[in-house]
């Protein structure tokens, strides 16, 4: 029992130890190509280094005319997209967006995305403020 | 009643309880059972016409000779249909028997956005074989109803809109019957098992 208290305190000393504030790093952002008028989605990984929780609050690019957090949700095999609204970063923990759950989706593409392209992203946090990140276009075929 | 009597009527109590759970999990399993199977393999599927990515009409004969994966999306679908096509691909590549072993298919359920040129650069995006059909508003309404697929337009909060639709995909034999199906949370080497048993 004393040592299941002592690890999480041990974590929660070495969180103080980073300062108290959050740290977000945000890396291996990729898309796939689209096509004609059709939206596309990036998927990132949110990494917070530091010792306080953050949120994502906004993403926006240049690229396209909107970008919103998305999520998408199966029930009864049946595939739902929805708003995801502010997405948490808890202090030490760290988001890999994967296909087929939460992304970026960028509807009003100024132009569509090309395997090879690369493209600026902004994601906004509420206590890190904004990071900018380049956005990889892969294969179609990626998974 | 003695405390003797009060512990043996307890016990039969008991013991009445359990018969009744285990009749009631018995016919349980007799009464779903055979409700599945007859859905999934007596009415999944059948023969269908639709229009092709070229433009020309399609009928479900030119499916037939070779085990199919089919699968029901829109265009203008960023996370799911992309990820699901670019599953079926990579499964088809580690299956190891040619682009030829088995047919990927893609309907649309958006027919208003979805025209044939539309679909036909869609499925362009992938640098191997994807059939991709699409139709008239009742001749995918047809289809859809014959594959159990679930589909509905949800409106965009910026405008525009989305599909819900089923991910699921559905496994044909090589004469076209059901054979089964791929769920998006399927592992795949479980869905390779399957894509193994209808190009055996």
């Amino acid at each position: 029992m004393k040592r299941m208290l002592f690890i999480p305190s041990l974590a929660l000393l070495a969180a103080c130890g980073q300062g108290g504030k959050a740290n977000i790093e945000v890396s291996d952002a990729w898309a796939r190509p689209t096509r004609g008028d059709a939206p596309g989605a990036v998927y990132v990984t949110i990494e917070n280094k530091g010792g306080q929780d953050d949120r994502l609050v906004s993403v926006m690019t240049d690229h396209a005319a909107m970008a919103m957090v998305h999520q998408t949700e199966m029930s009864n095999g049946v595939a739902r997209m929805r708003m995801a609204g502010e997405i948490n970063v808890p202090a030490g923990n760290s988001i890999k967006m994967v296909p087929g759950g939460t992304h970026i989706m960028l509807e009003g593409l100024r132009t569509p995305l090309h395997t090879g392209d690369s493209f600026p992203l902004v994601l906004k946090f509420r206590e890190s403020g904004e990071e900018k990140v380049s956005v990889r276009v892969a294969e179609a075929g990626e998974q | 009643m003695n405390l003797k009597q009060l512990r043996l009527g307890l016990w039969v109590l008991v013991g009445l309880v359990a018969a009744g759970l285990v009749v009631f999990l018995w016919q349980e399993s007799k009464t779903e059972q055979p409700a599945f199977s007859q859905t999934s393999l007596g009415t999944i599927g059948g023969p269908f016409n639709l229009t092709a990515s070229s433009g020309k009409p399609f009928s479900s004969a030119e499916l037939n000779g070779k085990p199919a994966a089919v699968f029901f999306g829109f265009t203008h679908c960023p996370d799911v249909c992309p990820t699901t096509l670019a599953r079926l691909t990579k499964l088809r590549r580690d299956l190891g028997k040619g682009n030829d072993a088995l047919s990927i298919v893609f309907i649309s359920v958006d027919p208003e956005r979805d025209t044939p040129a539309e679909v036909d650069t869609y499925m362009k995006l992938y640098d191997t074989p994807v059939i991709g059909l699409t139709g008239t508003p009742a001749q995918i309404e047809q289809v859809k109803k014959q594959f159990g697929i679930f589909s509905r337009k949800v409106e965009q909060p910026g405008g525009g809109y989305s599909v819900d639709h089923t991910a699921t995909v559905i496994l044909l034999d090589r004469n076209g019957q059901f054979s089964s199906t791929i769920a998006m949370e399927e592992g795949n080497d479980v869905a390779l098992a399957k894509l193994r048993r209808i190009t055996a």
